[in-house]
């Protein structure tokens, strides 16, 4: 198999989304007016299975292909299999909340599926020109599902918040990437990589890098980029937040560890380490008083952004396999929150503030147990994947002599049990409301859940197998690949 | 190396109880919780017991390490198992956790048995064991922060057990986020340990650490070593972070006995003599320790004089005692401050059982003001409590006289004044331990109204109404006094023999100090008791025993004799008296220093600043729910939309900025 | 010569990018965006792209632009109501923030002129190279921009269809609720 060639095996998880997300759009009118819309979240439900099944097919392909356009290997795998994985819990724990609200059922399968295109397609991809195409296929589906609520103010208003300031920041990318190819010649990941290892490093490239962080800092919402989190998380659909606060941040993460770590730029270290604290403090700070929960998470995930980000500073293959490792374990337990307010919540998403969380450990206890997980894990107490991921990150850090950023981070992991044990409290410590049924969750729910809470536990308890998966894949990746040498032939 | 022990299994017995009473505890009946959740702790005491058993044949091969459950993270070089160790020092430690938790869960069945989530309690104090024999038979600092974030948690679960009471679940939090802290210097101290030694383990850590010379000044493993005492003060209650512990008395009394005075609080001072190998070489850190406990036992002792409920009185008494560990820690005597912290393990659990017994007699009533006379009418507990009482306070040969002496002692060897203060604390202690003795059996039954009348009412905030009470509503405060049951009391007997005859039984310090030498002696080249000059033991026993006297002698003089006197001492001095009362306004200072200033940023920098919809959350709910949209939505949020992309613009500015200095400057 | 026009076209091109802002009509905004596109591709033109420029043209001047108006004037959308609340933030803080931006940005691009910016392969060329680019090199980000088209289609229809009669009944439903309910 050469580099220059059409090579469908190499893109086929994509391609099987993008089937699937056509088919749910075909099969959408065939069903009844008034018919129930399960069937299509089946349908996507089972495209992420096969997707997931063809990543692991591609995974015995490795290469590049398309013209050095995309390269499979265990890290691309790594990111495939993440945001598959949580689109297909997202879209299990969709399909009673699709019924309920006013959505277009049809468009909200098929738009997270053709998302996770998108967002797939970023972490294997070594090529500026495609990584934009891919993250703008991954921000335009966020942004309609954002608002896909029709009859809901807040969302459509955060979504058009989301889309202006999220093209805004785009641009900023784009630019960067124009900036990259003006100063390097390429706009090939490897090219570049070794044109600045050339030495003599113009300065556009550091523009350039500064342009692409806007960008990409933009959508992991990391400060100070922060400001439109907790506005657009409000006012998005339950079980979109979930997946638009992992699986796209996910694939943009994997995009910065290509940017940032395998071309080797120069300069970025200490605007990471500033950015990262600036995070970690905001969104701690921000958390602590917001009693809406969706807000208080929408913090706290920019808060587990600036916990990514100190990875960063760590040695290169460390640090990429901090990031992974500490990315999933987020996928596992913010997916899995949000599963929980999205069945709790329940139609127009009316249970979102602290107090309606009084007494859950009563009247729903499976919710309140896994709820309870994943704050634990956010927490980051022992035995949950939260604290191994904090743990790793935090030991990389200080082991590239990164002290203060270390001490910010564990202060800010301390202060933040705050909030997310308020949480817990109000569950298990707070009696009950009058009038507070026990709601059984479906099992599609209930199966969402289950695999998060496992996923979350299993990492902070047997993580040695992903450990060493990702330290494999940090290596495959800072190993140079073979560069571009053909170009319009 | 011997057969496979098994060790995984003690922790993983009471683990089981707290699975099963957990999943089905609801549909139980209260007989079937009990039997379950004696079950769990009785059978890891046996097995502690049967190991015991073993002991001469397994002393040899100690430390036995077992590895069945396998690797647990792997990371590169670094790797951590799920291994298990057993030592002098573990063993010990196994022996008292499984032994007085036995005892309390016991004690608990008759405590507990008229409140609701009976099972919940029941799982939470096995699920407290279960965490608690891991922090102690951990083989790595990782495993060992899994029992020490565990029995926080499960402390905080325990604390806020009453949780209908808003003071209960707020003691829980607060109990809980300052361990966070604490664990914040236990965490940077592994990173540390990480960094330059490749391993957690206990057995490799020595083997490099022991090689390293003693640092003269200020090194690495001196800031391991405060690191690490940061986390201990956390957890063990220490200055400055023992703020959650006269909180924590909000839990149910079994739970203040166990972990809140025999098991948990003293995990610090377990984990500093395990890190012994780095403190021997940080004399600097040794010296914090030293000072930290010396202060902390001495500020705590003066707070309890005051005190009037009487579970606030064990409660900073706890906190002195704690101190006294990490004194006797401190000068190197690690086996001294094990010792204190084993006999302190027995009298101080015998005080708050004893304590509890007395609440639940009078119907939940904790202030000393209200009771009196008790001894005639609760035998049991008055002789039991007794025992206690002087135990701690120093009567000679009873648990508490061999191992503050020894303290004491190691500690005039090496800082005449730290030496100073401990005997001052000494004799505070015995002060305001007979204090309280005298006010509750002694004299004549304080009713309510004549309470009000005592000199200790002064400021009312610390009146009766707001003190948490343990739920214990049985309807006949003010009335006569009942003995507890035998559930209750047998706990009690157990408790208090071991509180007379516990220091004597292994030989007293020297006995126990030649017990564990094969943990401590560990990487030290010769004997540290072989200091020169310093005073005899037997002198420094005989100025503990005066101190003990003249503890008593006052006491008796101003609670038995001259009755009226404490109120005109405490209007003689006047702000000093107010200070102490109201515990130095430290929970005051800390709200005013760090507390509020966060919660003020976090509120007006930026919610007014960034997030100002949450003002105005109301107003979008409505919004939400009418069916008005687009020229509704673009009026209301406009402008932040502009705001928005103005803050961004600006990161950007900056972003570039830096890039551009950098690229610049390269 | 050409930097003469460079100059002028580049002017006229932000001028009619601002004009597009402030105008308050629509239709005076999408003819500010024609002078903006036509501009653009003068420049192009000037840089040697006849190909970019000829689509830049038809593209965007002509089929675009062209919809533009029609559905403009098929809505026939009035004068958009200016004020509302205008952010203090923005004002402070957006716009000197943007000023230094730009600023930053021109003086790292003329600090380049000279410099390394030379660009290899980069010739703009006839339209068979930039076909053969397109079909080999850049053939996948070219088909992946059709699932990009796809999703925005897609978000037309979910922001602007009609709600399906099952979701009617579902508000009504949810009206009849609330209206029992207060």
């Amino acid at each position: 198999m050469t580099p220059n060639e059409i090579s469908y095996s190499h893109i086929l998880p994509e391609v099987v989304l993008s089937v699937f997300g056509m088919l749910i759009m075909l099969a959408e009118p065939m069903l009844g007016e008034r018919a129930s819309r399960k069937p299509l979240g089946y349908l996507a439900f089972f495209g992420t299975l096969a997707a997931g099944a063809a990543t692991l097919y591609q995974a015995q392909y490795p290469g590049f292909a398309f013209w050095h356009m995309v390269h499979v290997d265990a890290f691309s795998t790594f990111f495939h299999l993440l945001v598959i994985g949580v689109a297909a819990v997202v879209i299990l724990s969709s399909l009673d909340y699709v019924e309920e609200e006013t959505v277009h059922a049809g468009e909200y399968y098929g738009l997270v599926l053709l998302g996770a295109v998108g967002m797939c397609l970023m972490s294997s991809a070594v090529e500026l020109v495609l990584i934009f195409v891919a993250l703008e296929i991954s921000s335009i589906a966020t942004y309609v599902l954002t608002g896909i609520r029709r009859k809901n103010a807040a969302g459509a208003e955060s979504a058009l918040k989301y889309f202006l300031l999220g093209s805004f920041a785009t641009a900023f990318f784009l630019f960067g990437v124009a900036m990259m190819y003006g100063a390097t010649g390429s706009t090939d990941i490897p090219n570049i990589a070794l044109t600045l290892a050339k030495g003599s490093i113009p300065g556009l490239v550091y523009v350039g890098m500064a342009l692409m962080f806007v960008g990409l800092g933009f959508k992991i919402a990391s400060a100070p980029f922060h400001v439109w989190t907790p506005d657009v998380y409000e006012g998005a659909p339950a079980p979109i937040v979930g997946f638009m606060s992992t699986a796209p941040k996910a694939a943009v993460f994997a995009v910065m560890l290509r940017i940032i770590l395998q071309t080797g730029a120069p300069g970025w270290l200490y605007l990471i380490w500033g950015s990262a604290a600036l995070s970690m403090t905001l969104g701690n700070l921000g958390a602590l008083l917001q009693t809406n929960v969706k807000r208080m998470l929408a913090y706290s995930s920019i808060a587990q952004a600036g916990y990514i980000l100190v990875a960063f500073t760590a040695a290169p293959q460390e640090a990429t396999s901090a990031v992974m490792f500490y990315m999933l374990c987020y996928a596992a337990m913010n997916v899995g929150a949000f599963a929980v307010i999205t069945f709790y919540s329940g139609k127009d998403e009316r249970r979102v503030h602290l107090e309606d969380f009084a007494g859950l450990g009563a009247t729903n206890p499976l919710l309140a147990l896994t709820l309870t997980i994943f704050l634990l894990s956010l927490i980051g107490i022992p035995l949950t994947g939260g604290f191994l991921a904090k743990f790793y990150v935090f030991q990389v850090a200080l082991k590239a002599n990164m002290v203060w950023l270390t001490i910010i981070g564990v202060l800010n992991s301390a202060v933040a049990a705050y909030y997310y044990l308020r949480l817990v409290v109000a569950m298990y410590m707070k009696p009950a409301p009058e009038g507070a049924v026990r709601v059984a969750a479906p099992l599609p729910m209930k199966i969402a859940l289950l695999a998060a809470a496992a996923l979350t536990l299993y990492l902070g308890i047997v993580p040695t197998g992903v450990l060493s998966y990702t330290t494999e894949a940090a290596a495959q990746l800072l190993t140079a690949p073979a560069v571009k040498v053909v170009t319009g032939q | 190396m011997t057969a496979n022990l098994h060790l995984w299994l003690i922790p993983l017995l009471p683990l089981l109880g707290a699975a099963i009473n957990g999943a089905f505890g609801k549909r139980f009946s209260r007989q079937l919780v009990s039997a379950v959740g004696l079950a769990g702790s009785g059978a890891a005491f046996l097995y502690a017991l049967w190991i015991a058993s073993q002991y001469s044949a397994l002393a040899t091969a100690m430390p036995i390490v077992d590895k069945t459950l396998g690797t647990w993270i792997k990371a590169g070089t670094f790797q951590a198992d799920f291994a298990f160790q057993l030592d002098q020092l573990s063993f010990v430690m196994l022996l008292i956790v499984t032994g007085v938790g036995f005892l309390i869960h016991v004690y608990s069945v008759g405590y507990m048995w008229e409140e609701s989530g009976y099972y919940r309690f029941f799982c939470y104090l096995n699920l407290f064991l279960f965490f608690m024999l891991t922090l102690i038979l951990a083989a790595n600092y990782l495993l060992m922060f899994i029992g020490w974030e565990g029995v926080g948690l499960a402390s905080y679960l325990l604390i806020g057990f009453y949780f209908t009471k808003d003071s209960a679940a707020n003691a829980g939090k607060k109990a809980f986020i300052v361990n966070r802290i604490g664990d914040f210097g236990f965490l940077i101290a592994l990173f540390l340990l990480i960094q330059h030694f490749g391993t957690l383990d206990f057995t490799l850590l020595a083997d490099k650490i022991v090689p390293l010379g003693s640092e003269a000044g200020w090194g690495l493993l001196s800031s391991i070593g405060v690191l690490l005492m940061v986390g201990a003060a956390g957890k063990s209650a220490q200055i400055p972070l023992y703020v959650w512990l006269p909180d924590a008395m909000e839990g149910p009394t079994p739970v203040s006995a166990l972990i809140h005075a025999a098991t948990m609080v003293t995990a610090g001072v377990y984990m500093v003599s395990r890190s012994h190998v780095i403190f021997d070489r940080a004399p600097q850190a040794l010296l914090v320790v030293a000072v930290i406990g010396c202060a902390t036992a001495f500020f705590a002792a003066t707070i309890g004089i005051c005190q009037t409920d009487i579970k606030k009185v064990l409660a900073y008494s706890t906190v002195s005692q704690l101190g006294y560990m990490f004194l006797g820690c401190g000068a190197a005597a690690y086996s001294a401050g094990v010792f204190h912290l084993m006999t302190h393990a027995f009298f101080k659990g015998l005080l708050f059982l004893a304590a509890g017994s007395v609440i639940h007699s009078l119907g939940g009533e904790q202030d000393m003001r209200r009771m009196g006379g008790l001894r005639k009418e609760i035998p049991w507990t008055f002789w039991t409590m007794t025992a206690g009482t002087f135990a701690i306070a120093g009567f000679p040969f009873f648990a508490g006289y061999y191992s503050k002496d020894m303290i004491l002692w190691k500690v005039s060897q090496h800082n005449p004044i730290l030496f100073g203060f401990g005997l001052l604390t000494a004799f505070i202690t015995s002060f305001y331990m007979f204090r309280l003795w005298f006010m509750t059996f002694f004299g004549e039954r304080a009713t309510a109204e004549a309470g009000h009348g005592h000199h200790d009412q002064a400021p009312a905030a610390h009146g009766h109404d707001d003190h948490g009470h343990d739920g214990h509503g049985h309807g006949h405060a003010g009335g006569h006094a009942h003995e507890s049951g035998w559930l209750m009391l047998f706990p009690l007997v157990v408790l208090a023999i071991l509180s007379v005859i516990g220091g004597w039984m292994v030989g007293g310090g020297e006995g126990f100090a030649k017990f564990l030498s094969p943990v401590f002696s560990v990487g030290l080249a010769a004997d540290p008791t072989e200091v020169a000059g310093g005073m005899s033991e037997g002198f420094v026993s005989a100025l503990a025993t005066v101190a003990f006297l003249l503890g008593l002698g006052l006491a008796w003089f101003l609670y038995v004799r001259r009755k009226n006197i404490p109120a005109q001492i405490a209007q003689n001095l006047g702000g000093i008296y107010s200070a102490v009362l109201n515990k130095y306004w430290v929970d005051e200072i800390y709200a005013t220093v760090i507390v509020n200033p966060m919660m003020a940023i976090s509120r007006t920098v930026l919610w007014q600043g960034i997030d100002r919809k949450v003002i105005d959350a109301t107003l979008d709910d409505a919004a939400a729910g009418a069916n008005q949209l687009s020229g509704e939505v673009r009026k209301m949020q406009s402008g932040n939309i502009r705001s928005y992309a103005a803050w961004v613009a600006a990161g950007a500015v900056l972003v570039v900025g830096y890039m551009m200095w950098m690229g610049a400057a390269r | 010569m050409e930097l003469v026009l460079f100059w002028v076209f580049a002017a006229i091109c932000i001028g009619g990018a601002i004009n597009l802002l402030a105008q308050k009509h629509p239709i005076n905004s999408a003819l500010s965006l024609v002078v903006v596109m036509a501009s653009l591709a003068v420049e192009y033109l000037l840089l040697g792209a006849e190909f970019v420029a000829a689509v830049q043209v038809i593209i965007y001047a002509g089929a675009i632009m062209v919809l533009f108006i029609f559905v403009i004037m098929l809505l026939n959308a009035g004068e958009e109501p200016h004020g509302g609340k205008t952010s203090l933030v923005a004002k402070l803080v957006g716009l000197p923030a943007l000023g230094i931006l730009a600023v930053m940005l021109v003086w790292a691009l003329t600090a380049q002129a000279g410099g390394s910016v030379a660009v290899a392969g980069a010739e703009p060329g006839p339209p068979q190279v930039i076909a053969r680019l397109l079909f080999n090199d850049f053939l996948l980000p070219f088909e992946v921009t059709s699932v990009l088209v796809l999703i925005a289609i897609m978000g037309a229809v979910v922001l602007a269809a009609p709600l399906q009669p099952h979701h009617a009944a579902k508000i009504l439903a949810a009206q009849a609720g609330e209206g029992g309910q207060s």
